[in-house]
């Protein structure tokens, strides 16, 4: 587990300082050129704010998040790019079945489709709703953020890190959270105390630093804890269960079988020998 | 040409509601087909923010402790030795057998890429309770099947398969029981990692062992409510007697539900209660129509020696389960505002399988020896064909009726 901790907290993460987002959507450019990603037709001032498309899809791994707000008077923006947070332990590579997700050592989550059955568990379990689905299809597979595994394999940044000109800073995860807590101390006024994703769901590979209290910027409450723990707390427990059942009720059974064989062979015995018996007299 | 018209002749001497039964089922298989060449997508209200729709909640969540008769009667009747409940097994077999085999059909569909279900198999993650359950459910389903291969060997009268059936009787019984603990208990653990998005009135830590609990009241409630619709409409042989000792079963089953679920809700919980009155709702009925009512109905003799009001005791007993799965697996899920409506082919597809349940039911309870199977009337040794039995153990020829 330690050992496990000390190898995430070295490998690649995301520092998304929001604070220094201008809202380009270059990141989300950058992902569907690497990514091959198709175009969505969306509209202009489609929901809430200004973001388009109005949510991650099947074509969309990224996108920035807008939300207008309120401060001093003052009209103000503020933006949140949406991603793959890459757990630590994810949810998703825990409940697929098939075990399709896999965390990588150099960070990023990764889905091998050629696995992959459909099942949808992962996004019922993803705290954070990522994993989505080619519902365009009639075979349809998951699709989310890799990561740009493939970049990174090859010593590049991902796609979205390369492309923003001033938010993003890709490096080891421990660096990173050392360097968001050097903002925070140096620049006080200017960032809410808190990183979300260095505890969120046991630990993500992309953490966040922001103005705005998280939860207005629509980011979800999500558990400390590390999300398999919390189904492993019973699976766990299922072998001994197994054993426990099958073997006391193959026990009950062989006593409450051998009490009706006994009371039978009684009565034969008794039946028998007076029958022999009747046969002396 | 023959064969086809001694099967229509056969068809046509049945019943009206048969007829209607098989009419929904075709429409339902159309439906299974349209989704097939249309997609997921298209064919049915799934999207990114439900990704699991009615398919889930009914056909795999729901029906899978509906048909839990199979594996708590048997360890009932056959490792505590209740014989008088042998007569209610068999019919408690098929029901759990057709049960499972639609689940498998339901989860089939429900797969994104059914061709690959055998990937289950070969690529392990025991971390995941989908796997446990689908592990299982291959399993049980192949169990019940053994099981029900009975009646069918008797009545083709296969002796020599039934002889190793009888001596696979108990370890079977036991394997039936084992395994659907493991994946009654396992459908509770699917909605553990659903940490932030289950409301706290059914997130618990205790969620499996209450799936495991209300699995087996439900699965005696059937078989109640089998019973007496069977004994009604099938002109089957009363079995009152019988109904009355599960009814007086089945109170301290939901007696330790409640306990459990108290527990659960008042220490184990955390999050608001009371936050969405549309949850509340839901909860109370829940629990007072579907889990009090029915304790206090089953409590009284008066209700457990009456046909009519026992059966409404279970059959709200069984209400209050399928509205506590879809609380679980559907309603209880918080989502940004969006509403879940199942779509006209997901309906019909559910609706042909329940169908295809009653009507198959009904179709081997009149040729297959289902009900004739009672102890007292039919005789349980083997027909020796050998003549083996007997040459050894001269007069003990029903050496074979205690296995």
């Amino acid at each position: 587990m330690n050992s496990d901790l000390k190898e995430f907290n070295s490998a690649a993460a995301f520092l998304i300082d929001m604070t220094k987002c201008t809202g380009c959507r270059g990141c989300q450019v950058a992902c569907k050129q690497w990514n091959q990603l198709k175009g969505e037709k969306t509209r202009f001032f489609n929901g809430e704010g200004y973001q388009n498309p109005p949510s991650m899809s099947e074509y969309t791994f990224t996108r920035i998040k807008f939300r207008d707000y309120q401060k001093n008077g003052q009209n103000e923006f503020a933006f949140y790019k949406e991603m793959c947070m890459h757990c630590n332990e994810p949810a998703c590579a825990s409940v697929c079945p098939v075990g399709a997700f896999k965390k990588t050592k150099e960070g990023p989550v990764v889905y091998d489709a050629k696995r992959c059955i459909g099942c949808r568990f992962c996004m019922v379990a993803c705290p954070f709703g990522v994993p989505k689905y080619e519902w365009s299809k009639a075979f349809p597979l998951v699709r989310k953020c890799t990561g740009c595994y493939s970049r990174i394999r090859e010593g590049l940044k991902p796609a979205c890190a390369t492309a923003c000109p001033s938010a993003i800073t890709y490096g080891p995860r421990a660096e990173m959270l050392k360097e968001a807590e050097r903002r925070i101390a140096a620049r006080p006024e200017r960032y809410l105390k808190k990183i979300y994703g260095k505890e969120e769901a046991g630990g993500t590979s992309v953490i966040y630093l922001t103005a705005l209290p998280f939860d207005e910027l629509g980011f979800k409450q999500v558990t400390k804890r590390s999300l398999p723990s919390y189904t492993w707390q019973a699976l766990r427990l299922v072998p001994g269960i197994f054993l426990t059942v099958g073997g006391s009720l193959s026990l009950l059974s062989w006593f409450t079988h051998r009490k009706e064989r006994l009371k039978k062979e009684e009565e034969q015995r008794q039946a028998s020998s007076h029958k022999a018996k009747e046969e002396n007299q | 040409m023959t064969a086809a018209r001694l099967i229509i002749n056969e068809i046509k001497g049945y019943h009206r509601f048969l007829k209607f039964l098989m009419v929904l089922v075709g429409l339902g298989a159309l439906a299974s087909l349209v989704r097939f060449i249309f997609g997921l997508g298209v064919t049915t209200n799934l999207n990114d923010t439900y990704p699991w729709g009615l398919w889930i909640s009914f056909d795999v969540v729901t029906a899978v402790p509906l048909a839990a008769g199979a594996f708590t009667l048997g360890a009932i009747t056959h490792c505590f030795h209740i014989k008088k409940l042998e007569p209610l097994v068999r019919p408690a077999i098929v029901t759990g057998f057709l049960g499972y085999s639609l689940v498998s059909v339901g989860l089939l569909l429900d797969l994104g890429q059914p061709q690959r279900c055998w990937h289950t198999m070969v690529f392990w993650n025991p971390h995941s309770p989908m796997f446990e359950v689908s592990m299982c459910i291959m399993a049980y389903t192949t169990v019940l099947f053994l099981e029900f291969l009975s009646p069918v060997c008797e009545r083709f009268g296969y002796h020599l398969p039934l002889r190793v059936l009888r001596t696979l009787e108990m370890p079977l019984v036991v394997a039936a029981a084992a395994i659907s603990t493991l994946h009654q208990s396992s459908l509770g653990t699917f909605f553990l990692i659903a940490v932030d998005k289950l409301h706290s009135l059914w997130y618990n830590p205790l969620l499996p062992l209450l799936f495991w609990i209300s699995a087996i009241f439900s699965g005696l409630s059937i078989i109640i409510l089998e019973a007496t619709m069977t004994h009604k409409w099938l002109g089957q042989e009363d079995e009152s007697e019988l109904l009355e000792t599960l009814a007086r079963i089945i109170p301290w089953v939901i007696g330790v539900y409640i306990l459990v679920k108290a527990y659960a809700l008042f220490f184990l919980s955390q999050g608001p209660f009371f936050d969405r009155p549309g949850m509340v709702a839901l909860f109370a009925v829940e629990t007072i129509a579907g889990v009090f009512v029915p304790f206090f109905m089953f409590m009284r003799k008066k209700v457990r020696t009456d046909n009519r009001l026992r059966a409404i005791a279970a059959g709200l007993l069984i209400f209050g389960l399928v509205l506590n799965r879809f609380n679980v697996s559907m309603y209880g899920m918080i989502h940004d505002g969006q509403v879940y409506i199942p779509s006209l082919v997901e309906t019909l597809v559910t609706v042909g399988i329940i169908a295809a349940e009653i009507l198959f039911f009904v179709l081997i309870a009149k040729y297959f020896p289902i009900f004739e199977h009672h102890p007292e009337t039919v005789d349980y040794s083997i027909p020796d064909h050998f003549r083996k039995i007997e040459k050894e153990h001269g007069e003990h020829g029903k050496v074979g009726s205690e296995a």
